[in-house]
């Protein structure tokens, strides 16, 4: 911690009483396997009591980044995670860390009350009565073999355990991958409602991202290992405007340079970054893009970029 | 440090069935065979006649080697729990660092703050120390269960169990010196070990071939190779191997020795070690040039066994 605290009193050049700690902090953050850059010099910084959603197509090198931050692989450049150098690291770094990483990754073999004891033998900042308090209100019993248990309860058990954990950081990697709606609804009510304080820091990566949108306060698209989007909710209404026109003006909206055009229903939908609302207002409807539109607009104009370039170079 | 307790639990916990079950089972046979050698006694004899007529003959023998006699038989009564107890470490080890790799609830453990070195040194402790004590105390209780059925037998045809048997030999030197054996043996076994980690700890598929087929392999073409340039037999790995399972200090019942039939430590078929079965041969062994490259070998196994699991994710 007091690492963390003069690391950023010296970057910010004078003293503060209570610098704002950044959770995870990489710098040129590469991922090789074998020829393939899965991370590529990715830079990140992710401060104290944010939601974060890293959201990427498949393979574009979520799971990773959250490996590196966890330490469970190896990697290069500088990475941070609460002051600590996560490959070297690992065992300190996880009493202030949880992670959910996949659903079913519980022991089948073990009973849940083993399951609640090794965890409180192990973990300094556990709570047995918490933990029982989160199991009360499910149908999760303590003789229960795990291999015994639904996904979902298994889910339940994993978040019961996870949030009575006084930790600092939590990463979720597909938390609630194959789930049925209700315990995904509930799994997000919970975390939301019981574990999240402005003192945590919770890290997303999703596919649903329809189930994540409104608890986020902050958005990361990640593409061929590279950061495509890092910025908070708030800017993402300020930065992107999605105007949704009739197909007669459709020219006009074409005019304004949109990153994005989709129709739906005979409407045109344009998706623009930074414009001027004044002039769009006129042609048709404004609102604020959602995380599933703006992703799939992000990713395609990385695409035709990287088209681009890679044509570039051919010529 | 402190997580070790815990760890070794959990270990017990996944392995019930081998480490506890195991012994149980060979306890049920001896206990099963000496009932049934009873009711056989009692069916086809009229009232335990030739039984009675078998103690008074046994009563006029000589002391000293009915003493020698019971004192073997306590020995040989741990052969089967020894040969068992070979087989559960040996698959023990072999899953130890690949059961939670192939399930993927290595993401579990790795999510608690103890460090891969402390989940390795559980792993060898269980296999040393925590497996041989639990079959020890099973085969030590077997033995009593036997004692007691047959002083009961004894008393209940009127005669006397202590003079006949109880009180001759000394069956606590002869469950001493197997308990010392197998902590010895865990000792001496450490390359062994530490091989069958290292494979654990990095086989894709498949530990038990990954296990035998590469020593098989190296051994197989040091013979051709020596064979080709000198057309002799050398030393070689299946020769070295053959040679330190021959040395190793278990105690194997019975062979014949000066005319007299007497327990040996391992296949006394070199001359490095004295073959009799004492503490002191067993310190011999442990105390011995073999003894130290066999741990300096075990030291570079686990070692590399570490390097791998720091490393290792699911998949």
């Amino acid at each position: 911690m007091s690492e963390a605290t003069s690391e950023a009193m010296n970057e910010s050049g004078e003293a503060t009483v209570t610098p704002t700690r950044n959770v995870i902090e990489a710098r040129g953050l590469c991922k090789r396997y074998g020829r393939t850059l899965a991370v590529d010099h990715v830079d990140l910084v992710i401060p104290t009591g944010r939601i974060v959603g890293l959201i990427g197509p498949n393979g574009a090198g979520k799971t990773s980044v959250l490996k590196a931050v966890l330490g469970l692989s190896g990697y290069e450049g500088d990475l941070k995670v609460l002051g600590r150098d996560p490959s070297s690291q690992r065992a300190s770094l996880m009493e202030d860390v949880c992670f959910i990483a996949d659903v079913a990754v519980l022991p089948r073999w073990i009973r849940v009350r083993e399951l609640i004891e090794v965890t409180e033998k192990v973990h300094p900042r556990f709570s047995r009565e918490k933990c029982l308090h989160y199991l009360s209100t499910t149908k999760v019993r303590q003789d229960h073999k795990v291999k015994q248990l639904s996904k979902g309860m298994v889910v339940q058990l994993h978040l019961a355990i996870v949030m009575a954990i006084d930790a600092r950081l939590l990463v979720l990697d597909e938390p609630t991958l194959g789930l049925d709606i209700l315990y995904r609804k509930q799994f997000y009510t919970n975390l939301l409602n019981d574990y999240f304080d402005e003192e945590r820091t919770i890290v997303i990566t999703t596919h649903q991202v329809e189930e994540v949108e409104h608890i986020l306060s902050d958005l990361i698209f990640i593409q061929d290992g590279k950061i495509a989007l890092d910025c908070s909710m708030e800017e993402v209404q300020e930065r992107y405007v999605e105007l949704m026109v009739r197909a007669d003006r459709a020219d006009e909206a074409r005019a304004l340079k949109p990153l994005f055009e989709r129709v739906l229903m005979g409407r045109h939908i344009f998706l623009f970054k930074n414009a001027d609302r004044e002039r769009l207002k006129p042609l048709g409807e404004l609102h604020t893009p959602s995380v599933a539109d703006l992703f799939v607009a992000t990713m395609s104009a990385g695409e035709a970029e990287s088209f681009e370039l890679n044509t570039g170079a051919a010529a | 440090m402190n997580r070790l307790p815990a760890l070794l639990q959990r270990e017990y916990w996944e392995n019930r069935v081998a480490m506890r079950g195991t012994p149980l089972a060979i306890a049920g046979i001896y206990i099963a065979l000496a009932v049934m050698a009873l009711i056989s006694f009692g069916y086809l004899d009229h009232e335990f006649s030739s039984l009675k007529e078998a103690i008074r003959f046994l009563n006029t023998t000589d002391e000293a080697t009915r003493a020698q006699v019971i004192h073997l038989a306590n020995i040989a009564a741990s052969q089967l729990f020894t040969l068992a107890l070979g087989f559960v470490v040996f698959f023990y080890l072999l899953g130890a660092l690949y059961d939670d790799r192939k399930d993927r609830s290595i993401l579990w453990w790795k999510s608690l703050p103890a460090s891969d070195t402390v989940t390795l040194l559980s792993k060898l402790v269980t296999a040393m120390f925590v497996i041989p004590v639990i079959f020890w105390v099973v085969y030590v209780l077997t033995v009593l269960a036997v004692y007691l059925i047959g002083s009961v037998t004894v008393l209940v045809l009127g005669e006397n169990p202590w003079t006949l048997f109880v009180g001759l030999g000394n069956p606590f030197k002869a469950w001493a010196l197997v308990l010392a054996s197998y902590l010895a043996q865990a000792l001496w076994a450490l390359p062994v070990y530490g091989w069958l980690l290292l494979v654990s700890s990095f086989a894709p598929r498949l530990p038990l071939l990954f296990a035998l087929v590469p020593p098989a392999i190296f051994a197989v073409l040091q013979i051709w190779i020596d064979f080709l340039k000198t057309f002799t037999w050398k030393t070689n790995l299946g020769g070295i191997l053959w040679e330190w399972y021959a040395n190793s200090p278990i105690i194997a019942c019975c062979d014949v020795e000066e005319g007299r039939a007497a327990a040996t430590l391992g296949v006394p078929l070199f001359d490095t070690f004295d073959g009799a079965a004492t503490f002191g041969n067993m310190l011999d062994r442990i105390f011995s040039l073999q003894m130290a490259s066999g741990l300096a070998v075990a030291v570079v196994l686990l070692a590399a066994a570490l390097w791998f699991r720091r490393r290792a994710t699911d998949g």
